[in-house]
């Protein structure tokens, strides 16, 4: 961000977001809570703190894995986009629901012994060298502490301060923490539940993780390489450039360079926008302004500066036309450097012309 | 319970370190490293439970920017590839802690009858 | 591609995305809804033990002896605990009460406290101190200890508290870090058998010999296992001193 921080920066799409994701938790949890308990027909009711404990802790779960398919789903289509936007409101809650269900836990599981009830935590069950009762208290732990660094790092300073790639990286967590999760169901409530339904949804989500992560990267792997040319790297024909539109090519260091095309114009940006990394090859130009499809950053596409009073600047590339091929120069120039745009030939404006 | 005990007090100096930090970085630090945060600072008290998690990763990248050995190219490398590496891995943890799961689960042994060795008289 | 929309977060939502999204969110607060539906209605049983608040206190009086773990051979009894009954005791919390059954080894004592019941397994949680065991005087009955031999059984190891009603669900692998806690402040640990034995589907469990459940059988804690050792009979509850060695997870 270029202006000030605040706490939160809110707008209405966000206010709905976050509307229809705590409509959903609530639902969730007045359900568990209050709807299931009429229903169930035991002798003796689960004890009050354990049946919280388990809502919170299965809603905390569903959450995670309603969290993890936004990503794939959105690279599979980008209709979904719109779900990742404000995908992080939704992971702070989460935490918040995680949390409540290890408060729960700790005051009662833990609780009312003469060890403090954080030992006891950690000691109590001590069989680590077994399978069916091993302490799968550990992944609880574990992913709580991730998901509780997730949340706290949410915010937009962080990336700016730790840069999107460490932050990136440090946010993978979230993989670690779904698979610490999973492990904790595993070995714990799933191995003492009898009713198959729970076992069946438990399965089902984690697959939906999976089979949506596999898909998404299997969409991925055969986009396209730029083929190397000497010094400079082909990306296109002129013929395959839509106007507003860009064109994403693979530069043999791994980075990505987004070449669009405004105004019968050709430049060249970083593919990654300075905010997430957001991919800005996969943006539009809107208002003479390249516009991420992650969270909306903008950015004039001939200077690679975000308009005032933002003050983010990304990468360019010198380009250039050159034996019928688009071409980029794999050497970035830092950040914010204006560099001349390059018109089309005439033949190819001619019949962009005739196409519109 | 001396390693439970142990571990805690790691933790409880963690959270002390990274209070110390948040309580430096947030008054001091924070201005220097991002000009956006100048004159802000409703903002900061949100900040304190991250560098409280994370303050020697907070304390990396503030003596990076401090000493400017920061490059800015470094911003723009977007870490793809490891995403579909840690995707695989988490999938085939997932399944696989799933399946071992599901293999030690046990059904009560309700059709196993107690069996006697000896009588009472013989002990 | 070209004409497809184009969301942005802080602009009005295009027209074929809004429908979209609507459609989505209502299948996403249903889909949660549902979900918290199936899963707090799959819930199992967690079984009939409870606290007996509803019994008021109960004040018996009996003979003190140690398996280690402290039973009362009642002597004088109430409505409801009966003089030649025996059962376990608690403190509150995790707690068992052997710094104050110890003293009182082989003599007679009075207990106060509230039952815990769970079908025929019950347990008095004893209050705190002298209100709870207090030595009491009269003469002290010889207590008869009946060997009923060796025997290989199959259930699972709990503790005596919360399978008897402190918690519900009180057993299982979900359960078992508590279960440890509670063994370890000295609550009794309970074997719940698979079928009964000698009529008895609840038995005292310790180690050979007169000693407490050793700290090796605590991996098996909530687990289905079969395992063999001496059978007694202490008054009308069984004893079963388990060989940790002869412990073997029900496959």
């Amino acid at each position: 961000m270029s202006v000030k921080y605040t706490p939160v920066q809110w707008n209405r799409n966000k206010w709905l977001y976050d509307g229809v994701m705590l409509a959903g938790v609530g639902a969730f949890l007045w359900i568990f809570l209050y709807v299931t308990p009429e229903v169930l027909s035991h002798e003796r009711a689960v004890n009050p703190q354990i049946h919280n404990a388990r809502a919170f802790g299965a809603c905390a779960f569903v959450m995670l894995t309603v969290i993890l398919c936004i990503g794939p789903a959105a690279r599979l289509d980008p209709r979904f986009l719109p779900l990742l936007y404000n995908r992080r409101h939704f992971g702070v809650m989460t935490a918040f629901v995680a949390l409540t269900h290890a408060s729960y836990i700790l005051n009662w599981y833990f609780n009312f012994s003469s060890s403090d009830k954080y030992v006891a935590l950690l000691y109590a069950n001590s069989s680590f060298g077994q399978v069916a009762g091993f302490p799968f208290e550990l992944f609880g732990i574990f992913a709580l502490v991730c998901l509780l660094i997730l949340a706290t790092t949410s915010h937009d300073f962080w990336l700016k301060f730790l840069t999107p790639p460490v932050w990136k990286r440090l946010h993978y967590l979230i993989y670690a923490a779904y698979f610490s999760v999973v492990a904790h169901v595993s070995l714990g409530i799933l191995q003492d539940q009898r009713n198959q339904v729970f076992t069946i949804i438990f399965i089902s989500g984690a697959a939906a993780v999976i089979v949506l992560h596999l898909a998404a990267w299997w969409a991925e792997r055969g986009r396209s390489i730029a083929a190397k040319d000497g010094a400079w790297v082909e990306v296109a024909r002129p013929s395959e450039m839509t106007e507003g539109r860009a064109r994403i090519a693979r530069l043999t260091n791994g980075d990505r360079v987004a070449v669009f095309l405004m105004e019968g114009k050709l430049s060249a940006i970083s593919n990654a926008c300075a905010h997430q990394n957001g991919p800005l090859g996969e943006g539009r130009i809107i208002d003479c302004l390249v516009t991420c499809p992650w969270h909306g950053f903008q950015y004039d596409v001939r200077t690679g500066r975000s308009p005032a009073p933002f003050t983010e600047m990304v990468p360019t590339y010198r380009i250039r036309i050159h034996n019928g091929m688009i071409e980029v120069h794999p050497d970035a120039n830092p950040p914010g450097t204006p560099v001349t745009p390059v018109p089309l030939p005439a033949a190819q404006r001619s019949k962009e012309g005739a196409l519109a | 319970m001396d390693v439970a005990q142990a571990i805690l007090v790691v933790i409880q100096a963690w959270g002390i370190f990274g209070a110390l930090t948040a309580a430096v970085f947030l008054t001091v630090g924070i201005e220097r490293v991002d000009e956006d945060a100048q004159g802000a600072y409703v903002f900061r008290p949100l900040l304190i439970p991250g560098v409280m998690l994370i303050w020697p990763l907070v304390l990396w990248r503030w003596w990076r920017i401090e000493s400017q050995r920061a490059g800015w190219a470094e911003r723009y490398k977007p870490v793809r590839g490891a995403h579909g590496a840690a995707a695989l891995l988490m999938s085939l943890g997932i399944i696989a802690i799933i399946v071992t799961g599901l293999s030690v689960r046990q059904e009560w042994p309700g059709d196993t009858a107690p069996v006697q060795l000896s009588d009472g008289a013989s002990q | 591609m070209s004409e497809k929309p184009f969301f942005v977060g802080y602009l009005p939502v295009p027209g074929p995305f809004r429908t979209f999204l609507v459609v989505l969110s209502v299948l996403l607060v249903a889909g949660l809804g549902t979900a918290g539906f199936l899963m707090g209605a799959a819930q199992d049983d967690p079984g009939p033990g409870a606290f007996r608040f509803d019994y008021g206190r109960q004040t018996v009086t009996g003979v003190v002896a140690l398996t280690p773990y402290p039973l009362i051979h009642v002597t004088q009894g109430n409505d409801r605990i009966k003089p030649g009954d025996t059962f376990m005791m608690t403190a509150g919390g995790k707690s068992g009460v052997d710094s104050r059954a110890i003293p009182l080894d082989g003599q007679l004592a009075q207990v106060s406290g509230i039952i815990l019941e769970r079908g025929e397994l019950y347990m008095l949680q004893v209050r705190g101190g002298q209100n709870g065991l207090r030595a009491a005087e009269g003469d002290v009955p010889a207590i008869a200890v009946e060997p009923q031999g060796r025997w290989q059984l199959t259930g699972e190891i709990c503790d005596g508290k919360c399978l008897a009603g402190a918690m519900r669900p009180g057993r299982g692998l979900a359960h078992k870090a508590c279960a440890n806690l509670c063994l370890l402040g000295d609550v009794p640990p309970v074997f719940v058998s698979s079928q009964p034995v000698l009529g008895s589907e609840f038995l005292l469990v310790t180690g050979p010999g007169g000693t407490r459940l050793p700290r090796t059988a605590y991996d098996y804690v909530a687990q289905f296992i079969t395992a063999e050792g001496n059978v007694t009979r202490h008054g009308d509850l069984l004893v079963w001193e388990i060989e940790p060695d002869t412990i073997e997870v029900v496959q």
